[in-house]
């Protein structure tokens, strides 16, 4: 793990609110674990703390994120010009671990998928996707997705399923209950909740990477904690024992 | 010993450069790093007699220049920390300032008691931003006599050297730390986190408040150093908003024979071995002896 100048060579919209950045660091930023993130000086003064964001693609001294715009942060980031300045911190965090045996579902709901993206080249045609996005008009978020078996949920109906993406997910559970599936879950705090009450009775293992307010995302100031069931000590951080939990570790 | 090096409270500190309180977790977090032995003292997260759980989040939110936390002084308790952390420091030998704190008067006398006499232990330092839970919630850091009695209580329970940390949040901070002094505190420092809030206008409500740290606190600890340098004749830790080299020298200058970094680390997480490195050019450029040399020289 290093703090890595670079330099911005790409930062399009994929789509409107959705950018994909793309850094040329300095030096490689080595092996990422599917679901570790990166700690990113965003090159505008007025932001004074770092964002976290899932590692989207690292390829020697290329890497990229997708990020979403809900903030000041995301916002003045969509901003920024080619070959403008930025640091980078990471690989950081826990991220996935990858099962010997079973098939990998893997559940992505909107940005969330951004959070996946590097599970499932790692995962390749082992792995089925559920996207769960708001309507066709996203779908070219997932267009440099190769060879994986994607199931598409819309919310208003306009491609694939109509309805959320644990509804859809819901209905084709039954067909790979015997296939010692194993869960890789990233999407909003509802669509998290939801798989868990779907998946309760079952009981498979499910991991999920949540997202919250970071300061640091070295585990040094414990702003970023998710409650867990560990009853002597229930917050963990985010940024170090996360961002990837076993969801049924998480009090949600 | 190099010319960095300050004695502080009977011991000699490599260099002057201190992480502040709760801002470099339990230590072992920055070994990937850089080498924790690179600072003068390390500065524990705040312990308590019982371990503590911490707030809900959202626990840290962005300001312009600056940032509001809200951990809630989780921690894993001073036992737990002597048993488990502290090892680590000295197989580094690496001085410790144990940050402690309490909600009444009683649990800051059993967590201080509970830190055990050792060579690599600079001081107990005391967070008075504390609510007291037997006078309605109100900290103990803004009500002189409060602070005088604790200081007190603690000073009698333990031979270890005692550091008062005190808020800004005060009418006269020089009257708070005289308090401090005529209680028995060995040290000060100066200052803690500003209560502060954020208005999130979008849902129209208070998503947290809590203590407002970063560059935006800096004038105003520089002006508590500076006050309390010239009345109060006991040393003096400088901590508010250091981001960079220029800020650690403002602050000795001020009368700060160490200082503290927070926030900037969250910024820029080399930050205090680059202001170490900095000082250590700044000296040979200025042509001066020793770091020591530097405290309050804004008052001649």
């Amino acid at each position: 793990m290093d703090d890595i100048p670079g330099k911005i060579i790409d930062n399009s919209a994929t789509i409107p609110g959705y950018h994909r950045l793309t850094v040329r660091l300095e030096k490689p930023i080595g092996k990422v674990v599917p679901g570790q993130f990166v700690m990113l000086k965003i090159p505008d003064r007025e932001i004074f703390l770092r964002r976290p964001f899932s590692v989207y693609d690292a390829r020697d001294t290329k890497l990229t994120i997708l990020y979403r715009i809900v903030g000041k942060g995301t916002d003045a980031l969509s901003r920024a010009q080619k070959q403008a300045p930025v640091m980078v911190l990471g690989p950081l965090g826990h991220g996935f671990t990858i099962p010997d045996l079973g098939v990998c579902i893997v559940i992505a709901g909107g940005i969330g998928y951004a959070g996946v993206r590097l599970l499932l080249r790692n995962l390749g045609e082992k792995a089925i996707l559920f996207l769960g996005i708001g309507g066709v008009n996203e779908l070219p978020l997932i267009s440099d997705l190769k060879g994986i078996e994607v199931v598409t949920a819309t919310l208003d109906g306009s491609y694939g399923y109509h309805g959320t993406v644990v509804s859809l997910f819901r209905e084709h559970f039954g067909s790979y209950r015997t296939k010692d599936p194993t869960i890789f879950a990233c999407g909003p705090k509802g669509m998290i909740i939801s798989l868990k009450e779907f998946l309760e009775p079952h009981k498979v293992p499910c991991q999920v990477s949540i997202e919250e307010r970071m300061a640091c995302g070295l585990g040094l100031c414990f702003g970023c904690v998710a409650e867990t069931k560990d009853e002597i000590n229930p917050y963990k951080r985010v940024c170090k024992e996360g961002p990837v939990f076993e969801l049924w570790d998480l009090s949600l | 010993m190099g010319p960095l090096a300050v004695e502080l409270l009977g011991k000699t500190l490599k260099n002057p450069i201190m992480n502040a309180s709760g801002t470099l977790g339990y230590g072992i977090e920055i070994e990937p790093l850089w080498n924790i032995e690179t600072l003068g003292a390390y500065v524990t997260k705040g312990l308590s007699d019982k371990p503590h759980h911490g707030n809900k989040t959202p626990r840290v939110w962005e300001e312009r220049y600056g940032m509001i936390n809200s951990i809630g002084l989780q921690n894993v308790g001073v036992e737990h920390f002597f048993s488990h952390y502290f090892p680590f420091f000295v197989e580094k030998n690496l001085p410790v300032i144990v940050n402690f704190f309490g909600f009444t008067e009683d649990e800051y006398v059993y967590c201080a008691r509970k830190i055990p006499s050792h060579d690599l232990i600079v001081a107990l330092e005391m967070n008075l931003s504390c609510p007291n839970i037997k006078k309605g919630g109100i900290s103990f850091g803004k009500d002189a006599p409060a602070v005088h009695n604790i200081v007190r209580a603690v000073r009698e329970t333990t031979p270890i050297p005692v550091i008062a940390k005190l808020t800004p949040e005060v009418k006269n901070i020089v009257e708070i730390a005289r308090a401090a002094y005529e209680g028995g505190a060995d040290g000060l420092t100066l200052i803690n986190t500003m209560p502060a809030a954020i208005i999130d206008t979008k849902r129209r409500n208070m998503p947290l408040k809590g203590g407002l740290s970063g560059p935006i606190l800096k004038p105003i600890a520089l002006r508590a150093v500076y006050e309390c340098y010239k009345e109060i004749p006991i040393p003096i830790i400088g901590a508010g908003g250091i981001m960079n080299v220029e800020d650690a020298l403002a602050f000795l200058m001020a009368g700060a024979r160490a200082i503290q970094v927070g926030t900037a680390t969250f910024v820029d997480p080399f930050t205090m071995p680059k202001i170490i490195a900095s000082l250590d050019s700044w000296l040979k450029e200025n042509a001066c002896a020793g770091i020591s040399a530097i405290t309050g020289i804004a008052h001649d």
